[in-house]
């Protein structure tokens, strides 16, 4: 295996391990640019990975199962909206309501699903491509779960900087109440936003159970809906470096594997810190960024300033 | 700018006792319709499982003592988010600072074993474990404006990824064979008992003092107050020479080490031992509580029990109405989005 080889593999494992965070990531970029900040996408993607392991479990149909996680996501987003828009909550205390009930509803009702393989989507026949050395590999990581998220990634980024929607989320983000002398009804928006959010984070937590490792495990989630939370500010509310954000913890997390197949002498716990440590230092270098450049919408910097 | 001329609304003393047991009762009561609701669509008896969860945490000398041993870790965690609470500071990491004086506790066990001193200075490396590991977060928020609110999310991982670190790997008690643990601390390092031949220990009442004692520090010193200045005008407060910076690793640092301090009890008194996940869901719990005494620290005291009669019963629901463990944390959730949606109508209600 030469060098390249090795490169290559390491990112297509990332990007195959990425890809949950980054639709988690485009939903939270797509909320937060409304100028919504929502910690409960830990608890939607909950939610969306059981639901959409129940589903894909059921009826055999990993698409339906993806389907389904947004649909769960987008439904448990609701509860977010309604606390914040509509009784005007705290929305991080929110948020981690929505956290609990998320974590809450999926344990109880996932039971019956521990345990239980998937097949998932079933890898097409590439024919003599498949042996290519450099694109056997690309193509074998290109699972549908992947693609969905590459898809959502180029569709985030065109509806927030090329559509009028997206436009009006922008300047809702920015100033609700200036977005509302142009006729822009702010709360509709930001409802909108909350519930598209919550679905692509559904999304990401179904294709991490339906795609990526294909069975249901309580809380398997393990912190990605936060890190995401926290790599929005690394991306600077920006849906195209959503990608490369995401990989970078994909890319760590799978390098962490890789070492514990190595061998390498160093346990696997430890490796495992290694995701939520990075994380914390980019965030660290991305607030330091974010300040000095004023990349955040502005009516959530109020959210971000005033914890109470 | 826009000025807001706006007549101040008198309050009566009877609209402040209306207001007072409102802001008690409408949550209580959402929180009531809500879960029947949720029972009610699995197809159980809601009155019936209400019944049982009161049963479960109240009705039996077990079921009180098992709702008090509860009570300690869920009363201390509230206790680490509100601290810093009073500067403004949304600290989720509880449970991360839990774990931190868990694991330096019990270096510390390790180390000194059974000499006489070693109670003291697990509870001492237990508490530092648990500030170093909320000063992280602090300095970081201080120092570069970091939400700490996702630092100590993302530094709950870390540190319970590095007790599992521990026990199943260097402390890891090779006598008891599978069971990843450490070994069984020296009986000099337990607290006594408080009812003989349960597992409740005089951790209670430690919690409870430092609950009286917090509340004095921050309603009485004049540290209290300079808290409450910078809190509401950062600028103001150090215009006259306090420093937010300084309130900020203290706050932080003071919740850190209440959280280690919880997780060290329930290693030594509960478990006899460190081993993996015994934070449970206490540093959300906590977080939920001192939410709902509106950072309080005296009212942390009696909610601490409400949730701590909440999760016990829990194990009786599990038993007895075969409901899974997790129902707790969907009561749990219920009821946190009951208190929200109820206090934030109730503000917009008060000041329209």
């Amino acid at each position: 295996m030469n060098a390249f080889e090795i490169i290559l593999g390491t990112l297509l494992s990332g990007l195959r391990s990425a890809t949950p965070l980054l639709q988690v990531l485009l939903g939270e970029t797509v909320t937060e640019r409304s100028g919504v900040a929502n910690l409960g996408v830990e608890g939607q993607m909950l939610l969306g990975a059981f639901a959409g392991f129940a589903i894909a479990a059921t009826t055999g149909s990993p698409w339906a199962g993806l389907l389904g996680g947004f649909v769960a996501g987008a439904l448990l987003s609701a509860v977010h909206g309604a606390l914040c828009l509509w009784t005007g909550a705290n929305m991080f205390a929110s948020g981690v309501a929505v956290w609990m009930l998320g974590g809450g509803l999926s344990a109880f009702f996932g039971i019956p699903f521990v345990g239980r393989k998937i097949d998932g989507f079933v890898p097409p026949d590439f024919g003599a491509a498949a042996h290519n050395p450099l694109l056997g590999p690309i193509l074998r990581a290109a699972t549908p779960g992947v693609l969905v998220g590459l898809c959502t990634w180029v569709a985030c980024g065109l509806v927030l900087y090329r559509t009028r929607p997206g436009l009006r989320l922008r300047a809702v983000g920015e100033s609700g109440e200036s977005a509302s002398t142009l006729g822009i009804r702010p709360s509709r928006v930001r409802w909108a936003a909350i519930l598209v959010g919550g679905g692509l984070s559904g999304l990401g937590g179904a294709s991490l159970s339906v795609d990526q490792v294909r069975n249901w495990i309580e809380w398997m989630t393990a912190g990605r809906g936060l890190v995401a939370v926290g790599l929005v500010i690394v991306a600077r509310w920006n849906p195209w470096w959503a990608l490369p954000s995401a990989l970078l913890f994909g890319v760590v997390e799978s390098l962490a594997l890789r070492l514990q197949t190595l061998g390498v002498g160093i346990s696997p716990y430890l490796l495992s810190t290694l995701p939520y440590l990075v994380c914390l230092a980019v965030l660290a270098w991305g607030s330091v960024r974010a300040r000095a450049r004023g990349a955040m919408p502005r009516d959530l910097a109020q959210v971000f300033s005033s914890t109470e | 700018m826009n000025i807001l001329l706006r007549k101040r609304r008198e309050l009566s003393e009877r609209f402040r006792w209306f207001e007072g047991t409102l802001s008690v009762a409408a949550p209580a009561l959402v929180f009531l319709l809500a879960s029947s609701a949720f029972f009610a669509l699995l197809g159980r008896d809601p009155l019936a499982l209400i019944g049982q969860i009161l049963n479960g945490a109240f009705g039996s000398t077990y079921g009180i003592v098992e709702t008090l041993v509860k009570t300690i870790p869920i009363l201390l965690c509230a206790l680490a988010t509100a601290v810093p609470a009073r500067l403004g500071l949304l600290s989720v990491g509880a449970s991360g600072q839990f774990y931190a004086g868990a694991w330096l506790g019990t270096g510390m066990v390790l180390v000194v074993g059974g000499s006489h001193l070693a109670m003291p200075a697990m509870f001492l490396a237990a508490c530092a474990g648990g500030a170093i590991w909320a000063l992280v977060p602090g300095f970081l928020r201080a120092q570069w404006e970091v939400n700490e609110t996702l630092a100590t999310l993302l530094l709950n991982y870390v540190a319970s990824l590095l007790v599992d670190w521990a026990v199943y790997g260097p402390w890891r008690d090779t006598s008891n064979l599978g069971w990843p643990a450490t070994i069984s601390f020296p009986e000099s390092v337990r607290l006594p008992v408080l009812v003989p031949g349960s597992r409740l220990h005089a951790g209670l009442l430690l919690a409870i003092l430092l609950a009286v004692g917090l509340h004095i520090l921050l309603s009485r010193s004049r540290w209290g107050l300079e808290l409450r200045v910078l809190r509401s005008n950062r600028k103001l407060g150090e215009g006259v020479g306090m420093s937010w910076k300084a309130g900020a690793a203290a706050t932080m640092a003071i919740g850190g080490a209440v959280a280690g301090l919880a997780g060290i009890l329930e290693t030594s008194c509960i478990h006899g031992r460190l081993q993996s996940g015994i934070a449970l869901n206490y540093g959300l719990t906590g977080f939920l509580v001192a939410w709902m005494s509106g950072q309080h620290m005296l009212r942390i005291v009696p909610i601490s029990l409400v949730m701590g009669a909440l999760l016990s019963s829990g194990d009786a629901l599990q038993l007895f109405a075969q409901l899974p463990e997790a129902t707790a944390v969907v009561l749990q959730a219920i009821l946190f989005c009951s208190v929200l949606a109820t206090g934030g109508l109730l503000r917009r209600w008060r000041s329209p």
